[in-house]
C-alpha cells in the first residue's frame, strides 16, 4: 500500500511542477514572511505619536524625539487636522508660558498619560543622568508580536495546505477519477492519501523557508520538524475530510470558512484566555499545534511538553478522522 | 425582468444548497461568540514581576499604603511551574554579563491586582517574588517585564529593570527618565498639565469594535472568494457554455451571481450587527456601503476569475489578495500604527467607514465619499470582467 501511495505522491509532485498553483502556495507564505520581517519593527515601535509646531522650541522637539514618534507641522491648523485624523495622535503646543496638550477625544487613556508625563518631564528638566533606574537585558531580539505573527503564518499555511488538498479532491471527484480508481490496482484510500501528501509537503517546505526568512534559524529544528510533521497529519485530515465531504467547490469554500473558526478560536484562546481557562481549548488540535510552535519559537520548549502537544495533535486528528469516517466512505463511493 | 427572474431562480438554487445555510450558521456562531465570549470592557492581561529589595516592614508598609488607597488588591497566590533553565543577563550600563542556572521547581507568589484610581479599571497584575533570583527567572520564562524596587540607606528609591531586550530605545529612555530623584515634583507637574479635547467623541466598546471587522472580512471580502467559487462551479457543470446559446447577456449572468452573494452577505451581516448594535447605527448607510462594497469585491473576484480556467489555478491570486486585504486590521486595532502605504488597501477605508457608520456621530462625508469610490471601482471592475468574459466566451 505504501509504495502505491508513494507512486501517487510522486505523480502529484510531477504534476505540481507543471502547475503554478503549488509554486504559488510555497511562494506566498514566504512573501508574507518577508512582510512580517519588514513591518513588525513599525508595529513594535509604537509608544506614542506627538504632533509639534515647527516654531516650537528646538530643545522641546529634541527632548520629545527621544521618547516618542514626533511629527512637525507648519501651523496650528495643520496640527489640529492631524490630530483629527483616525489614528492616535496627541499634539503639544505652546500656550502662554507653558504648553497645552490637544487630543481628539477618543484616544486610549495611555496616550493622554504618555503625553502628560513626557511634557511634565520636559518642564521639570528630567534627564537620563538623574535617573534612579538601571537597565538589565536578557538579550532577546524577537518581539512577542513577531512570534505571534509567525505562528499565525504557520497556522495559516496548514489551513492553506488543507484547502489545497480539499480543492484537489473535489476536482478529482468532479472528473470522476476517484470512481475510475476502482479499476486500477491502487485503492481509493491510497489514491487520496497520496494526493493529500502533496499539500502536506508544500506546507512543510513553506514553513521552513518562512522561519529562515523571519530569522528563527537558531530554534530547535528537531522540535519544529516534529511539530511540523504532526501538523502535516492535521492538514491531511482536514483537507481529506473537507474534500470528501464537499460535493463541489462551493461546499469546499463553505467548509474552509467553517474550519477558520477552530483555527482563529485556538489562537485567540491561547493568547487571551487566563491560565485557569486554557483547558477550554484542549479539544482543538490547532490549539496544541499553536502552543507547541510558540514554545519552540520563543525557545522555551522542553521535550516532555512538545511530545505532549504533538501527541495531542495526533490523537485529536485521528479522532476527527474516525468521527468523519462514515462521511469519508460516503464521499469515496 | 430577465435579470430579476434569473436572480430569483439563482436564489432558489442557492437556498437548496449547503453554502447559504453555512453562511447563516457561521454568522450565528460569530454572534454567539461576540455576545458570550467578548467582554464589553477590555480586561488588562498585563503582568509584571517585582522584588522589593528593602526591609520586610518597609515593604509591607509600601504595599499596604497602596492597598489603602485602593490601587492594589491582594488576590489568591499564583503557582508557576518553573523549568530547568540557564540564561545570561546583561547590565546595559556596564556591559557585565551574569549567568543564571536553575532547576525545575514550583514557585508560589503573592499576587496583587493594580487598579487605576480614576477609572477603577484593572491596570495590571503584579507578582511579588521573595527573592531577586526568582523574579529574574520568572521575567525570563514568562517573557514579561521584571523589576527590583530597592531603598538605599538614605531612604531613596531605585529601580533595576529586567527587560527582554527587544524593547525600543524610546521605551527604555522613557523608563530611565520616569524614575528620577524627584518623583513628587514629577507627579505635581503631570497633574498641572493642561489638556484640551477637540470633541466628546464616542468610542466603541470591545464588542462593538469587532463588528466592522466581522462585517468587512466575513461579509464583503468573502464576496470576492465566493463569486469565484460560483463561476468555476458553473463552468465545471457546463452552465456557462449553455448560457452562451441563450438570449440572455453575459453581464446579466455575472450580475445575478453577484446579487445572490449580496443577498447572502446582507443576511449574515444583519445577524451579527443588529443584535450587537441595536438601533445605534445608521442602517441606511450601513446597507448602502455593505451592498456596494460586496459588489466591488465580487466584481474583483469576477475579473480575477476571467484569467484562470480552474479554481485551483486561480487559488494563488485568490489567497494573496485575501490575505493582503486583511492587513489593515492591524491598523484598525493598533491606531498608532498607521503607515501611509496601508491607507491604499481598499479594506482600510472600508473598515473605517463601517466604524463611522456604527457610531452615533457618523462622518457622513467620509462614508459617502468611499461608498462612491467603491461603487465606481466596482462598476469599472465589473465592466472589465464582462469584457474579458465576452472576449473569451468561456467565462
Amino acid at each position: 500500500m505504501l509504495s502505491k501511495i508513494f507512486k501517487v505522491f510522486s505523480r502529484e509532485l510531477k504534476t505540481a511542477r507543471r502547475d503554478s498553483m503549488a509554486i504559488l502556495i510555497i511562494v506566498m507564505p514566504v512573501l508574507f514572511a518577508f512582510g512580517i520581517t519588514l513591518f513588525t519593527p513599525g508595529l513594535n515601535d509604537t509608544t506614542v505619536n506627538i504632533a509639534l509646531l515647527e516654531s516650537d522650541d528646538k530643545s522641546h522637539i529634541e527632548y520629545l524625539e527621544q521618547f516618542a514618534k514626533v511629527e512637525i507641522f507648519e501651523n496650528r491648523e495643520d496640527v489640529l487636522t492631524r490630530v483629527n485624523k483616525r489614528d492616535d495622535m496627541a499634539a503639544i503646543m505652546q500656550k502662554g508660558d507653558g504648553y497645552e496638550i490637544i487630543l481628539q477625544g477618543n484616544e486610549p487613556e495611555i496616550v493622554e498619560g504618555y503625553a502628560k508625563a513626557l511634557n511634565a518631564l520636559y518642564e521639570i528638566g528630567a534627564n537620563k543622568e538623574e535617573t534612579t533606574a538601571a537597565m538589565y537585558s536578557f538579550g532577546h531580539t524577537v518581539s512577542p508580536l513577531k512570534t505571534m505573527l509567525v505562528n499565525m503564518l504557520i497556522s495559516m499555511t496548514i489551513m492553506l495546505s488543507g484547502m489545497l488538498i480539499a480543492i484537489s479532491i473535489v476536482g478529482e471527484k468532479a472528473d470522476n477519477t476517484i470512481n475510475a480508481i476502482n479499476v486500477t490496482p491502487v485503492s481509493q484510500t491510497s489514491f487520496v492519501i497520496g494526493k493529500s501528501m502533496m499539500g502536506g509537503l508544500i506546507a512543510m517546505v513553506s514553513i521552513i523557508i518562512s522561519l529562515f526568512i523571519t530569522g528563527y534559524y537558531d530554534i530547535n529544528w528537531f522540535m519544529i520538524i516534529l511539530v511540523g510533521l504532526t501538523s502535516l497529519i492535521l492538514s491531511l485530515v482536514v483537507g481529506f475530510v473537507q474534500g470528501l465531504a464537499s460535493d463541489d467547490v462551493i461546499e469546499a469554500a463553505a467548509n474552509v470558512k467553517m474550519i477558520m473558526i477552530p483555527i482563529a478560536g485556538s489562537i485567540v484562546g491561547y493568547e487571551l484566555l487566563a491560565d485557569k481557562w486554557q483547558w477550554t481549548m484542549y479539544w482543538s488540535p490547532f490549539y496544541w499545534a499553536y502552543k507547541a510552535n510558540k514554545l519552540v519559537l520563543t525557545k522555551t520548549a522542553d521535550w516532555p511538553t512538545i511530545l505532549l502537544c504533538t501527541g495531542m495533535v495526533l490523537v485529536l486528528s485521528l479522532v476527527v478522522y474516525f468521527l468523519a469516517k462514515p462521511k469519508i466512505r460516503e464521499g469515496l463511493s | 425582468m430577465k435579470l430579476l427572474s434569473s436572480y430569483f431562480k439563482e436564489m432558489k438554487i442557492a437556498a437548496r444548497g449547503f453554502y447559504f445555510y453555512i453562511e447563516i450558521f457561521f454568522a450565528v456562531i460569530l454572534l454567539v461568540i461576540l455576545l458570550v465570549a467578548v467582554n464589553e470592557k477590555s480586561v488588562s492581561k498585563q503582568k509584571e514581576f517585582l522584588y522589593y529589595d528593602m526591609p520586610e516592614a518597609f515593604k509591607e508598609f509600601v504595599i499596604q499604603r497602596q492597598i489603602d488607597k485602593g490601587a492594589l488588591k491582594l488576590i489568591e497566590p499564583t503557582e508557576f511551574k518553573m523549568k530547568a533553565i540557564g540564561f545570561e543577563v546583561k547590565n546595559e550600563e556596564t556591559g557585565e554579563v551574569e549567568t543564571y542556572n536553575f532547576d525545575a521547581e514550583i514557585i508560589s507568589l503573592r499576587t496583587y491586582q493594580e487598579y487605576d484610581l480614576d477609572t477603577g479599571e484593572l491596570n495590571k497584575t503584579a507578582y511579588i517574588a521573595d527573592n531577586e533570583e526568582d523574579m529574574i527567572r520568572l521575567a525570563y520564562q514568562e517573557q514579561k517585564i521584571g523589576a527590583t524596587v530597592a531603598v538605599n540607606d538614605q531612604g531613596e528609591r531605585s529601580f533595576r529593570y529586567y527587560n527582554q531586550g527587544y524593547e525600543t530605545d524610546k521605551f527604555v529612555n522613557l523608563l530611565y527618565i520616569l524614575h528620577n530623584k524627584t518623583p513628587d515634583v514629577l507627579a505635581a507637574a503631570v497633574e498641572s498639565q493642561e489638556v484640551t479635547k477637540l470633541g466628546d467623541i464616542q468610542t466603541l466598546n470591545n464588542r462593538e469594535n469587532l463588528v466592522p471587522v466581522m462585517v468587512v472580512f466575513m461579509g464583503s471580502l468573502m464576496g470576492f472568494f465566493i463569486v469565484m467559487a460560483y463561476i468555476y462551479l458553473d463552468k465545471d457543470e457546463g452552465v456557462i457554455r449553455a448560457f452562451a446559446v441563450t438570449p440572455s447577456s453575459i453581464w446579466k449572468y455575472l450580475l445575478t451571481k453577484t446579487m445572490v452573494i449580496m443577498t447572502t452577505v446582507v443576511v449574515s451581516s444583519s445577524i451579527i450587527t443588529i443584535p450587537v448594535m441595536g438601533l445605534q447605527p445608521n442602517y441606511f448607510l450601513f446597507y448602502l456601503l455593505l451592498i456596494i462594497s460586496t459588489f466591488a469585491f465580487a466584481s474583483l473576484g469576477l475579473f480575477i476569475s476571467s484569467f484562470f480556467d480552474t479554481i485551483s489555478k486561480a487559488f494563488g491570486a485568490l489567497y494573496i489578495i485575501m490575505i493582503a486585504m486583511m492587513i489593515p486590521a492591524f491598523s484598525y486595532y493598533i491606531p498608532s500604527f498607521d503607515p501611509v502605504w496601508l491607507r491604499f488597501f481598499p479594506t482600510y477605508p472600508l473598515l473605517q467607514s463601517m466604524k463611522e457608520i456604527i457610531m452615533i456621530n457618523t462622518d457622513l462625508g467620509y462614508v459617502l465619499t468611499y461608498s462612491a469610490v467603491f461603487l465606481g471601482g466596482g462598476v469599472l471592475l465589473f465592466v472589465l470582467a464582462n469584457f474579458r468574459f465576452k472576449k473569451t466566451l468561456t467565462v
